[in-house]
């Protein structure tokens, strides 16, 4: 048992104190002390004893009468003593400042810290006041310093006592500590060492260090050991366990978390303010997702600690804890403060990254693109980083920078399926062929790494796909992402066998039959909800294979098991819209109603059945109500009304020139609402176009539509025929027929398959404008097969051959061919005509009977004329041909009697030349000659004179015609006629200009009386691609395409700009044909009362 | 089954091509294919070479439609001029000429007797039947109009008979209209039986299967082809592929398949045990128009013939089998 004896004053008696024994009341001690006047050691030493026994304010209460000033007086010569109480002073002020109590709160603690560092520096000067060169002053001073963080300051005061003596251990750990403190770990390790070496039993403190340094330097087994070490002296080194628990936690395995965090544990329990063990601790309990105990044990070791990163580290658990709770505003604070702790951000850079993602989760990008960029400065190649650098780019609008750091990302890692996912996501909207490749990265390193493909991965693949048109592929993907089901079950074609009764088939898309049957043959007709998307996706697919039946059957089983799926029901609407059941398919839409009412695109699509089925005040309300749904901002919807108003402008029979500029000003302002929405809106443009086109302004629309055009062919998303047809027909306006016929006919090629008649109607008029009356007239009978039941054209047919018969009439030379083939064309048309008339007894075709009998008489009296004229001509013909006869015989004639007379020449000189040969004896034989010859040249001279002959022949024909009183009158009957006949054809030349017109006048009559008619079979091939349209915009929702989103709305418009297209010119000539017409009718009844 | 192009004959007529049927095979001489074109003139061939055999002229506006009796010996032409020319195959002497004012005339269809003559009627809503003795009017099927509806409703004129089929029994007979319905007649009793509906579109071919005489078959502009069962008033199936109207459609004779000819430019084969497409012919560059089996029997037959003709003025032959 230690015991100090205070020796008594004046005596040999010594009071013996023992120290385990120690008074409760230091005051006792004290009066002691004093009144024996003991030496200062040895209340240096009762001080000390009452610290280590934890009695506080005991040893303070010495210490304190030991350095007060009548003690300093007293014992003024013993300055060894009185400096160590002062130093002993101040040490514990700076261990006040720097351990401060659970208790306490913040505020109150910083100041009181400062307080204490305030008392312990006046123990300090007081101290060297005494000696200033003591070395354990400048040890407190350094200590005080290092304890308030003025490493530098701190450094210089232990240097100070290591140059006087440079084994000083305490300035040695002193001087460690300063340079751990500035992270010379190796220098800090050297003095540890040589403290070690002067003093080989100084505590495990020592050890520590040596630890910390070694473990800082990366030496992790030698800081293991002197860790080891350390708690061997010391089993409650705290430090010690803390560290060793770290270690031991470090490599992160199983056995070393569990060795760690009993260590942490173990410390705790030595010590419950040990920050360091209560963040590991805090930290673990996180991972085991403990979040009330992180919270408690991350306060607490706020409530302890004042250093900086250690606090940053309590604050980040605590967020982090809030963050995994999803309370982001409060994770958000607290990343904050721990940031806040944070001098630089390499030191811990984690609160940054979350910092970030709670900002990302807020939407404050652009701070949490700051922090994102810090933490990408300290780790550049991370890829969750750069992952979250490109979504916010993306957000902010920089695509194209996003688009790299993703693509960065999945560089970096290359087997990171999700980077490629995500970079897949960003470029679906720009960039359909990389993201596809991107996808599919992904989705074969899932492969390779045995991971199940998500559905949505294989579904953006098979949507990509399908956008670029890859059929086949996009099935296979969609195949593969629905795997097994009732599907492959429905599109097994041997099930399909079902029975319906034909009269009920008008059902046949609402029919749900067909799934209960399934049930009930044991099959289970089941459909997991995250496989709706795909199935859907697959028979859109199978519409473009034109496979609809399979298709329907797929939209039906999803209606069947969720009502609900409005883009299903709408397909539905389209297909039978396509198959033109208008009656079904407005069922089918009004069933999607029932589900939404507000829904824009089904309503939008019930305006155009209504429309199409003559419905047109429902029609504008429904189309009103789907632009309300929308707040106007559905340009579908605007557009619809705006063609709507286009429509209704043209629409009226009687013409309202006021009513009908109304309407199309309000369309025009309806297109241009949609264009200053979507600049870029085709189908808006090409709305303005033809309402500039009717309005007269040619060369606007024409550019308008030119741009319209270039733009439309340039993706394959766009069908716009409309465009094409309405180029054509400004063309056609401005009478460049060449080009018009040109347009019309791509046109039809490259959108109908040539399978539509009104666009052979409008091919058949420009060539009608153009004269090409065989063309315009083979071109309607196309038609006419295209469309047997529309009467229209046959009459136009009639007045085409009409008028090429009439054209050739006119004509002044004409052969017979020609002639004769007029006649038959006008046997045609008489038929063609006599016929309607005919028909259009039992039906009502909207003909007017009069005017086909006026074209049957018309057509008649032509043909009465063109068979004079067929007479004539083939009169001429025989005459023209007896003329080359006659003519070929006087030639005959003149060739014998040249020949005759050449002979003759030649016997004459023959005759001479005998005669000089042999004059006598061959006079005799040469008279005989002679007479040969005469007899053959009176034969020549007979034939000279024949053409004479056939003179008079002719004359007297002639003179027969004279003579035959009764046969000569009927001839000249015959010729007056014909002459008459001829000034007929004159006069009907005129005629034929105002017939012509107006035939042209009843042609265009047709074709307006064509449009109600037409409208609704013109309009089918279109509604397949309107069906189309609608179709991609229903799917684009799940393909989540913003931008190719919009190219299909435009797309799905195109189904009502369609319906506009015809009207532009149809419109010019029907008031064209309607201002002729009042000129036309007297002129034409004059020229019937002529005939 | 299958399809192989065998030859195809390009600008066969200086229009397009519009009506193909096969002449079935006489004593003298292999089955022949009579042709019809807008050029107005019908164009006898011998197949496998498809030499043109002769040029028939004497029609005005386009030819619409041929077919050929049975017997192989006559054969109709109709134009659209309305009139049916009637000759004889071999010499093309005139046997009759055929008009029903002011009904016009699209699809014509001999029985499988020869005994009558079937003219799709158009615009007056029936079908005429004429007697092939005689070539005198027996009939005028006519299709009922829809009850309440006023005889001046425009709808009637939607049942515009486009085209005709027999049973190959002869007891039936089918039209199809443009608004999609197709009727069904009981010919001995010259009686309307039933509607078939599901197309309403128009349907311009329509043939029954040669084994089953209740199966029809309708190909319609909504590109589908349907399967009906005629006598049951029910549709037992429908086969969509086609991405424009379906234009023609033929039974193959020995009932296994069809085929049919589509405005797209395609000749498809279909399988019917399948009810799939099993092979898509893309060789002609324009509408076609039509597709037609040779018919079994006769001598010289090598094998299965299907002939498709087109808008392209090209006839093409292929071999099935």
């Amino acid at each position: 048992m230690a015991c100090v004896y205070i020796p008594v004053q004046n005596s040999e008696e010594e009071v013996r104190v023992a120290l385990d024994q120690l008074p409760r009341d230091a005051s006792d001690i004290l009066d002691i002390l004093k009144a024996e006047q003991a030496p200062l050691d040895l209340w240096l030493i009762i001080a000390r004893e009452y610290f280590k026994q934890g009695k506080i304010e005991q040893f303070r209460q010495i210490l304190e009468e030991g350095s007060s000033p009548e003690i300093d007086e007293y014992y003024a010569e013993v300055r060894y003593e009185r400096i160590a109480i002062l130093n002993a002073l101040g040490a514990y002020y700076t261990y006040l400042g720097k351990i401060e109590t659970k208790n306490r709160k913040i505020e109150t603690k910083h100041r009181e810290k400062e307080e204490h560092f305030i008392m312990a520096t006046q123990y300090y000067n007081k101290a060297s006041r005494i000696d200033v060169h003591e070395p354990s002053t400048w040890v407190g001073k350094g200590q005080l310093l290092l304890a308030k963080g003025e490493v530098e300051q701190a450094s210089s005061a232990f240097k100070i006592v290591l140059d006087a003596d440079r084994d000083n251990v305490p300035a040695l750990l002193g001087q460690a500590c300063a340079e751990f403190n500035r992270g010379r770990f190796s220098d800090s390790l050297e003095l540890y060492k040589r403290a070690l070496q002067v003093y080989p039993d100084c505590p495990g403190a020592v050890r520590l260090g040596i630890g910390l340094c070694r473990y800082k330097l990366g030496q992790f087994e030698k800081a293991r050991r002197a860790f080891q070490r350390a708690l061997q002296l010391d089993p409650e080194n705290v430090e010690a366990l803390v560290a060793l628990a770290i270690m031991d936690l470090h490599p992160n395995d199983a056995s070393g978390i569990r060795n760690g965090m009993q260590k942490m544990q173990r410390a705790f329990e030595i010590y419950p303010y040990c920050a360091m063990a209560l963040n590991y601790l805090a930290n673990h309990f996180f991972f085991t997702g403990q979040h009330f105990l992180v919270e408690q044990l991350t306060e607490t070791a706020l409530a302890v600690t004042n250093h900086g990163p250690t606090k940053s580290h309590s604050y980040y658990n605590l967020a982090r804890s809030y963050h995994s709770k999803g309370d982001y505003e409060k994770s958000g604070l607290y990343y904050m403060a721990s940031v806040k702790e944070i001098n630089k951000p390499h030191e811990f850079i984690f609160p940054y990254y979350g910092l970030g993602q709670v900002q990302l989760k807020l939407g404050d990008f652009r701070s949490a693109l700051t922090n994102f960029e810090k933490v990408l400065e300290i780790y550049p190649d991370n890829c969750e980083t750069l992952k979250s650098l490109g979504h916010i780019y993306v957000q902010l609008g920089q695509i194209e920078k996003g688009q790299e750091f993703m693509k960065k990302a999945a560089k970096i890692d290359a087997r990171d399926a999700e980077a490629f996912t995500d970079l897949g996501e960003l470029l679906i909207s720009s960039d359909t062929s990389a993201a596809l490749e991107a996808f599919k990265t992904a989705r074969t390193l899932m492969k390779k790494g045995g991971q199940e493909v998500p559905i949505e991965v294989l579904n953006n693949i098979g949507v990509l796909h399908f956008e670029k048109e890859e059929f086949e592929l996009a099935q296979q993907v969609f195949m593969e992402a629905l795997g097994d089901g009732i599907w492959l079950t429905l599109l097994d074609n041997k099930v399909n066998i079902y029975d319906i009764d034909a009269s009920a088939s008008i059902l046949q898309y609402k029919d749900m039959q067909l799934f209960r049957r399934l049930e009930e043959g044991g099959h289970s007709v089941e459909l997991p909800w995250n496989k709706v998307t795909v199935l859907f996706n697959l028979a859109r697919l199978l519409e473009q294979f034109n496979n609809t039946e399979a298709a329907s059957i797929l939209y039906r089983v999803i209606l069947f098991k969720y009502p609900d799926y409005i883009d299903a029901y709408l397909r539905l609407a389209a297909i039978s819209k396509a198959r033109n059941n208008l009656q079904l398919s407005i069922e089918l839409v009004n069933e999607a109603l029932k589900v939404n009412g507000k829904y824009p695109t089904a309503l939008s699509m019930l305006g155009d059945l209504e429309l199409k089925n003559d419905d047109w005040v429902k029609a504008k309300e429904t189309f009103r109500a789907a632009s309300d749904a929308t707040d106007g901002k559905d340009s579908y919807a605007t557009l619809s009304l705006g063609n709507w108003n286009y429509y209704a402008a043209l629409r009226n029979e009687k013409r309202a020139p006021k009513l009908e500029a109304t309407h199309l000003e309000k369309a025009k302002e309806l297109y241009t609402r949609v264009l200053i929405q979507h600049t870029s809106n085709l189908y808006a443009a090409n709305g303005a176009g033809v309402v500039l086109a009717e309005k007269g302004h040619f060369d606007v629309s024409k550019d308008i539509f030119t741009q319209v055009q270039e733009a439309a062919s340039g993706s394959v998303f766009v069908q716009m025929a409309d465009v094409w047809i309405n180029l054509a027909h400004v063309y056609f306006a401005q009478g460049n027929f060449a080009l018009a016929v040109k347009m019309y006919q791509n046109c039809l090629r490259k959108f109908y398959h040539n399978t539509d008649a009104q666009i052979l109607l409008y091919l058949a008029r420009t060539h009608y404008e153009a004269e090409q009356w065989q063309e315009c007239k083979k071109t309607l009978l196309r038609a006419i097969h295209l469309a047997p039941s529309n009467y229209t054209l046959r009459f136009d047919a009639g007045v085409a051959m009409q008028k090429f018969s009439a054209s050739t009439l006119q004509k002044t030379k004409r052969t017979a061919d020609e002639v004769r083939s007029t006649v038959a064309e006008l046997e045609n048309a008489v038929r063609v005509f006599s016929q309607l008339s005919a028909g259009s007894n039992l039906h009502l075709h909207g003909f007017d009977e009069k005017k086909i009998n006026t074209h049957v008489e018309y057509c008649k009296h032509l043909l009465e004329a063109a068979k004079v004229h067929r007479e004539a001509a083939e009169r001429e013909e025989q005459q023209n041909r007896q003329r080359q006869e006659a003519a070929r015989q006087v030639a005959l004639a003149e060739e014998a009697r040249r020949k005759a007379e050449e002979q003759k020449k030649y016997l004459l000189e023959k005759r001479k030349q005998e005669d000089e040969q042999k004059r006598v004896r061959q006079l005799e034989e040469n008279f005989e000659r002679v007479k040969e010859q005469w007899k053959s040249s009176t034969s020549a001279s007979k034939r000279r004179e024949r053409p004479e002959n056939d003179e008079d022949e002719g004359g007297h024909s002639e003179k027969r015609r004279r003579k035959g009183g009764k046969r000569k009158k009927k001839d000249k009957s015959s010729r007056s006629r014909y002459e008459t006949q001829e000034e007929e054809a004159d006069m009907m030349d005129d005629q034929d200009e105002l017939e012509d017109e107006d035939a042209n006048m009843n042609y265009r009559e047709t074709t307006h009386q064509m449009d109600d008619q037409d409208d609704a079979a013109g309009e089918n091939a279109q509604d397949l691609l309107a069906a189309a349209g609608l179709e991609d915009s229903d799917a684009e929702d799940e393909m989540a395409a913003p931008s190719s989103a919009a190219v299909r709305r435009r797309q799905a418009l195109s189904e009502s700009d369609e319906d506009e297209q015809p009207n532009p010119i149809r419109d010019n000539t029907d008031s064209d044909g309607e201002v002729r017409d009042d000129n036309d009718k007297p002129d034409e009844d004059a020229g019937l009362d002529d005939d | 089954m299958k399809l192989a192009g065998l030859k195809s004959i390009e600008n066969a007529h200086d229009e397009s091509v519009w009506a193909a049927t096969w002449v079935a095979a006489t004593d003298s001489r292999p089955a022949l294919l009579l042709t019809g074109s807008l050029d107005e003139t019908v164009k006898l061939w011998r197949a496998d070479e498809l030499d043109l055999q002769r040029t028939n002229t004497g029609h005005c506006l386009g030819v619409v439609s041929v077919s050929a009796h049975p017997s192989g010996v006559i054969a109709a032409s109709a134009s659209l001029d309305s009139f049916v020319r009637v000759f004889d195959v071999d010499t093309n002497a005139s046997i009759a000429t055929l008009e029903a004012p002011p009904s016009e005339v699209w699809q014509m269809q001999f029985d499988p007797k020869g005994t009558t003559l079937a003219v799709a009627g158009g615009g007056s809503a029936s079908v005429k039947l004429w007697d092939t003795a005689t070539w005198k009017l027996i009939a005028s099927l006519s299709i009922p109009r829809p009850e309440g509806s006023k005889p001046s409703d425009k709808s009637n004129s939607k049942k515009f008979v486009l085209s005709v089929a027999w049973s190959p029994d002869g007891r039936r007979l089918a039209c199809g209209s443009m608004d999609g319905t197709i009727s069904v007649f009981d010919v001995a009793r010259a009686k309307f039986l039933h509607h078939l509906e599901g197309h309403s579109m128009p349907v311009r071919s329509l043939v029954y299967s040669p084994i089953d005489a209740r199966v029809l078959f309708s190909a319609s502009d909504d590109t589908h082809v349907h399967m009906y069962d005629a006598e049951g008033k029910s549709q037992v199936g429908a086969m969509s592929g086609h991405t424009s109207w379906v234009l023609s459609v033929d039974a193959s004779p020995d009932g296994a398949a069809i085929a049919t000819g589509s405005s797209d430019r395609t000749v498809r084969l279909w399988d019917l045990s399948m009810r799939a497409a099993v092979q898509t012919m893309s060789n002609h560059t324009d509408q076609v128009w039509g597709v037609s089996f040779r018919p079994m029997g006769g001598n010289g037959n090598r094998g299965g013939r299907l002939v498709s003709i087109s808008d392209d003025k090209s006839i093409s032959l292929y071999g099935y089998s």
